[in-house]
């Protein structure tokens, strides 16, 4: 761009002015006014201002979360020390406070509930994304989208009418007779409400998600993978086990672990059926038949109750001490999913 | 003549023959012989190919089948139980105390309705904003804000809950609907950001700086052309954003809780969610009856938003080809 004179003549581009040494400016009227408004129009404006702001209210917002809930945990972490974080008892009129307890809790539902959702959640994505024909694949699919957004209360609330009873007459007395594993595992009166069936709850509630997310990382493989396995003599299920799977492995395991980091952060629907035993008798107990708590559920039963200080305090700790788990483990799931899709651009590009 | 020969362990050799002909009669019978063994370990071969993908198919078709069991069930269920508690007086009444017949959830209604829309109000021009942040600058600053969405995301819904109380029920002393909204604008706003910035990012580069290079600014840049392309993404993630929003109970628990109706935003409110709760953890069946009927509007009304997010984003697809034919004339 050239700025000319009233004449006509060339003077020079706004960015080269600063560059002509002062004795050879010609001076021109207007000229430098108008490359300051340019500027100002450029740098400056409200435009600019509105989107820092944005950004500002936003990073603001996350930096008060943190700090709110660190600073209000504070007084329990200095009273219990880092015990608090294994410690197993949780006891208002001694004032102890430990979250052992409730993270036990959160790692088992959470655990067993992979345990039923992987398997099943994966071979459904297999199924849907490699196997079923198109007419059947595309609705499944669909509808497997819309459950995912399915309220945790619903689930909740299905959990806690319909499986609680169904649990307690039917499924755990079953399976406290079963040889070996009755013993173990499945030990105990059946209740209804236990670990067991808020892992089951939870395993309905994160099915969908890892579903839909598998099947997108499965039917991201490049058609042209399959096509050379087949012209190799794989059969179908070859195609999927060998080529497409590992294809899709970091996607796969991205779903899982935001499956998990949904699992882990779950409130309400586990406070429904989970039993919430606060205290455990005789420490640990290794049956899933017990009721128990998590520590999403722990946050719901004890904060409405929680006095102000030293209890509350500690009802908030559980809160920071379970964003600290979910927050790696979603970071854990980000990291992945994006060295997936570096992966991918990278092959794009060979 | 060359002929393949299986041996005992299964594996295949090369061999080189004489033709059949030339061969004597009891040699020419033991070539026969090797054909059909050469046949029948074909056949295993391929059976176990066959066995190993059917096995594979019915497996994987069997999950599918087990994981909509319980989806359908819950469905299903919901649904049927649902629909009995539904009349129109259903949604036109309050609460009636426990015992006395024919309450409604107006209440709840008209608090869900307050409390999410303000704060998709607080949190969808805010996160658009932020990611019009993001589009344009590379950076320190950019990272910060990326990375912070993504750690918001998984942050579990009852921190905002917690949160919210601490900055806004403690000082105020008392409930309100101001709180529950803010709580829900700050899990919202993550979804809106990541959204919106996708959505933003798939405005071809060319057409903002064609625009760039007419001499507009940057502010018009954003309005008419970054905006207006990224128009069905940001319907569609902002649609999501308040599907996820008005399904959540964990952050209204100790922000909103209440039975009242109410439409200021600084008083206790009922809300869909939190009903579900407190009649659905009661012993009575009229408690329950509602809890379900509850259910059901909420689970009709998140299937809705999520259908309509959908239907917006499959307009995104066409509305591109579109927007090109008419950038053409």
């Amino acid at each position: 761009m050239k700025v000319f004179d009233q004449g006509g003549e060339a003077v020079a581009a706004p960015a080269l002015l600063e560059e002509v040494p002062p004795e050879h400016r010609v001076p021109v009227a207007g000229v430098r006014e108008a490359i300051a408004r340019h500027r100002a129009r450029r740098g400056g404006g409200t435009y600019t201002a509105l989107r820092w702001l944005g950004a500002s209210v936003f990073v603001a917002v996350l930096l008060a979360l943190v700090v709110t809930l660190v600073s209000g945990s504070s007084e329990a972490f200095r009273h219990s020390g880092l015990s608090f974080l294994w410690s197993g008892t949780w006891d208002d009129n001694r004032k102890v406070y430990g979250a052992g307890i409730f993270v036990v809790g959160t790692l088992v539902t959470t655990f067993v509930a992979l345990l039923l959702a992987v398997p099943i959640g994966v071979g459904s994505a297999a199924y849907l994304s490699e196997m079923a024909p198109c007419r059947l694949a595309q609705p499944l699919s669909v509808l497997i989208d819309l459950i995912a957004a399915v309220p945790s209360i619903v689930v909740g609330l299905w959990g806690l009418l319909v499986l609680v009873p169904l649990f307690e007459h039917h499924v755990e007395p079953w399976l406290s007779r079963l040889p070996l594993l009755g013993h173990l595992v499945f030990a105990g009166a059946p209740l209804g409400s236990s670990l067991l069936l808020a892992s089951v709850v939870l395993a309905v509630m994160i099915l969908p998600t890892v579903v839909a997310l598998s099947r997108t990382a499965l039917s991201g493989v490049p058609v042209a993978d399959r096509e050379a396995a087949r012209a190799l003599g794989a059969t179908r299920w070859q195609v999927t086990s060998r080529a497409v799977v590992p294809s899709a492995r970091s996607g796969i395991e991205a779903a899982v672990t935001l499956a998990m980091g949904r699992a882990l952060g779950e409130t309400i629907a586990v406070a429904m059926v989970v039993g919430n035993r606060v205290a455990m008798p005789h420490g640990l107990s290794t049956t899933l038949l017990a009721p128990g708590a998590t520590l999403g559920s722990a946050i719901i039963t004890t904060f409405g109750e929680a006095t102000p200080g030293l209890q509350r305090s500690a009802v908030i700790a559980v809160v920071v001490y379970l964003l600290a788990i979910s927050v790696a483990v979603n970071a854990a799931g980000q990291i992945l999913l994006r060295r997936r899709q570096r992966q991918r651009s990278a092959r794009v590009a060979a | 003549m060359t002929t393949l020969r299986t041996t005992d362990t299964g594996d295949v050799v090369v061999e080189e023959l004489l033709p059949a002909e030339v061969l004597p009669e009891h040699l020419a019978s033991g070539a026969a012989a090797r054909r059909a063994a050469i046949r029948q370990a074909a056949g295993r071969t391929l059976g176990r190919r066959r066995t190993a993908t059917r096995a594979s198919h019915v497996l994987c078709a069997l999950s599918v089948g087990i994981c909509l069991v319980p989806l359908v069930a819950l469905l299903a269920y919901t649904t049927a139980r649902g629909i009995h508690a539904i009349n129109l007086g259903f949604f036109v009444h309050d609460p009636t105390p426990p015992g006395i017949p024919g309450g409604g959830i107006r209440n709840a209604i008209a608090g869900s309705v307050l409390i999410v829309g303000l704060g998709a109000l607080m949190a969808i021009p805010i996160g658009i904003v932020a990611a019009l942040f993001l589009l344009e600058r590379r950076g320190r600053v950019a990272t910060i804000v990326r990375f912070g969405a993504d750690v918001l995301t998984g942050v579990p819904s009852i921190a905002m809950g917690i949160f919210a109380y601490a900055l806004l029920v403690e000082p105020l002393g008392h409930f309100s609907a101001l709180a529950g909204c803010f709580a829900l604008a700050v899990l919202m706003l993550p979804i809106v950001i990541r959204a919106s910035e996708s959505a933003m990012a798939s405005v071809p580069v060319d057409l903002r700086e064609a625009a760039l290079a007419l001499g507009a600014r940057r502010s018009r840049v954003a309005r008419s052309v970054v905006l207006r392309g990224a128009m069905a993404g940001l319907v569609t993630g902002s649609l999501l954003a308040i599907a996820r929003a008005v399904g959540e109970t964990a952050p209204l628990l100790f922000t909103t809780s209440s039975d009242l109706f109410n439409l200021s935003p600084l008083q206790p409110t009922g809300s869909l969610p939190l009903t579900i709760y407190a009649n659905g953890t009661q012993a009575f069946p009229e408690a329950q009856q509602i809890a379900w009927g509850t259910a059901f509007t909420l689970l009709v009304l998140v299937l809705l938003l999520s259908i309509a997010a959908r239907i917006v984003a499959g307009r995104l697809a066409r509305g591109s080809r579109w927007a090109n034919s008419r950038s053409k004339r």
